[in-house]
């Protein structure tokens, strides 16, 4: 029973104290693409476009390769 | 700091990196969907890794490396990172005039263009991620299935994985070199007696260029030493109290078998192949005394047991945490769960079966390991 409780009682406190919930692995993936891209610095997932833009602005490309999960 | 967070202030908050990064056009992929593998091509068990470029697909330089499980940020620090994006500023100042010298840093062919033409990849991933459903975790190929398609292609074949498949990426304390990492390539340490020690190097010395390729970062090193042959000779420049020097490495035979895998993802599948999912550990001091085993004896303990599919080879077959392997298939000597990987994968193909020895208590059994 006791078991079957614990999810609920930790929701429960976690929402009651205002806390973050560990993220799962699809929110992080997705939270990382709306927070780069909100910070509008970064271009996503997408070489072509920056291999475009530097050529046009003739600055080097720096290329991260992360994984987020 | 893990890898997350030395990311964070990657894209976030050091001003005073965002000031070299704004020279640079910057571009994040965080899938290994369409990964074009002819143009990126570094160590894939990494959760960050990094590559400064020319427009023209020429490459500059690569950063990132680790070497331990739990410590992925021990070789990779903020500025360590400036250094490599200052250096590379340079060499795109200087291109096209240095292209011949950054030619050793090139890709090289490739069989396949994208992990998703990997047999074994192909058909299970689309070209980009899933994101309109929500389920895109799971669309996602991840970097280190790439090494495991590369390695599943020797095993199909029955063919023995190399060394040089095995042991990728070797970092730089293989050969006795450490390196600091809040630098390019600047020397911390030397190990004693190591190939390094006997070619010269001293802690403090800056290696300029390795085997004529000018350096960025660890990576540029470690590229180097994942091209080289076995033996080999490896030269370096190197700058010492500001006046150049060039030293020799003389890399001996099987000289990349010292670099330990146990730290990868991608040996979660060797385990699967080799040791039906085990996962061992070398027996500490204490408990090799206790058990009356000699320092030269193979003693390897079973840590974790896998629960699952494939991995649940070794549990089926009989093995339980906590095990001592004394004798595996006739191998009784002193060995590292990666000497045992690559010894059973390069000389047991799949479908073999293996005689193993194991100390379970007081009792000793003979126990039949199952290799995929």
């Amino acid at each position: 029973m006791l078991h079957r409780l614990l999810p609920l009682a930790i929701g429960l406190f976690l929402a009651a104290n205002n806390l973050p919930a560990a993220q799962t692995r699809d929110q992080m993936v997705l939270s990382d693409r709306d927070n780069v891209l909100g910070g509008g610095k970064w271009i996503y997932n997408d070489l072509a476009k920056g291999l475009d833009e530097a050529g046009r602005t003739g600055k080097p490309l720096l290329v991260v390769l992360r994984c987020v999960p | 700091m893990a890898c997350s967070g030395f990311d964070g202030q990657l894209v976030r908050y050091d001003f005073e990196l965002q000031k070299l990064m704004e020279q640079f056009v910057r571009v994040r992929i965080v899938q290994g969907n369409a990964l074009d593998l002819s143009l990126f091509q570094f160590d894939t068990d990494l959760t960050f890794a990094a590559f400064v470029l020319n427009a023209d697909r020429t490459v500059y330089g690569r950063f990132g490396t680790r070497s331990e499980q739990k410590r992925a940020d021990k070789e990779i620090t903020i500025e360590g990172f400036r250094e490599a994006l200052a250096g590379a500023l340079e060499l795109h100042r200087n291109y096209p005039a240095n292209k011949s010298a950054l030619q050793g840093k090139q890709p090289l062919p490739v069989k396949f263009k994208t992990p998703e033409q990997y047999p074994g990849l192909t058909g299970k991933y689309a070209a980009t991620l899933n994101y309109a459903t929500g389920k895109v975790a799971s669309s996602c190929i991840h970097c280190h299935q790439v090494s495991e398609a590369q390695r599943r292609l020797f095993r199909a074949d029955s063919q023995p994985i190399p060394d040089e498949v095995l042991h990728t990426w070797p970092v730089p304390d293989v050969i006795g070199l450490s390196f600091d990492p809040k630098s390019k390539a600047k020397l911390a340490g030397v190990a004693a007696g190591s190939v390094a020690d006997k070619a010269g190097f001293k802690a403090g010395d800056e290696l300029v260029s390795f085997e004529g390729q000018p350096l960025l970062s660890i990576a540029d090193v470690q590229w180097v030493l994942h091209q080289a042959k076995d033996p080999t000779t490896l030269k370096a420049a190197v700058r010492r109290d500001g006046l150049p020097l060039v030293l020799t490495l003389q890399l001996g035979k099987a000289w990349r078998q010292k670099s330990d895998v146990s730290w990868r993802s991608s040996t979660w599948d060797l385990r699967r192949m080799a040791l039906g999912g085990l996962v061992l550990k070398e027996l500490d001091a204490d408990r090799r005394s206790q058990l009356a085993l000699p320092d030269t004896a193979l003693a390897l303990r079973v840590d974790y047991v896998g629960q699952y599919g494939e991995h649940a080879a070794g549990k089926k077959a009989g093995f339980k945490k906590e095990d001592i392997l004394v004798d595996c298939d006739g191998l009784t000597q002193r060995m590292s769960e990666s000497d045992l990987l690559r010894n059973l994968l390069q000389k047991r193909m799949s479908g073999s079966r293996v005689p193993v020895t194991v100390l379970r208590g007081s009792e000793k059994l003979t126990l039949e390991l199952p290799l995929q």
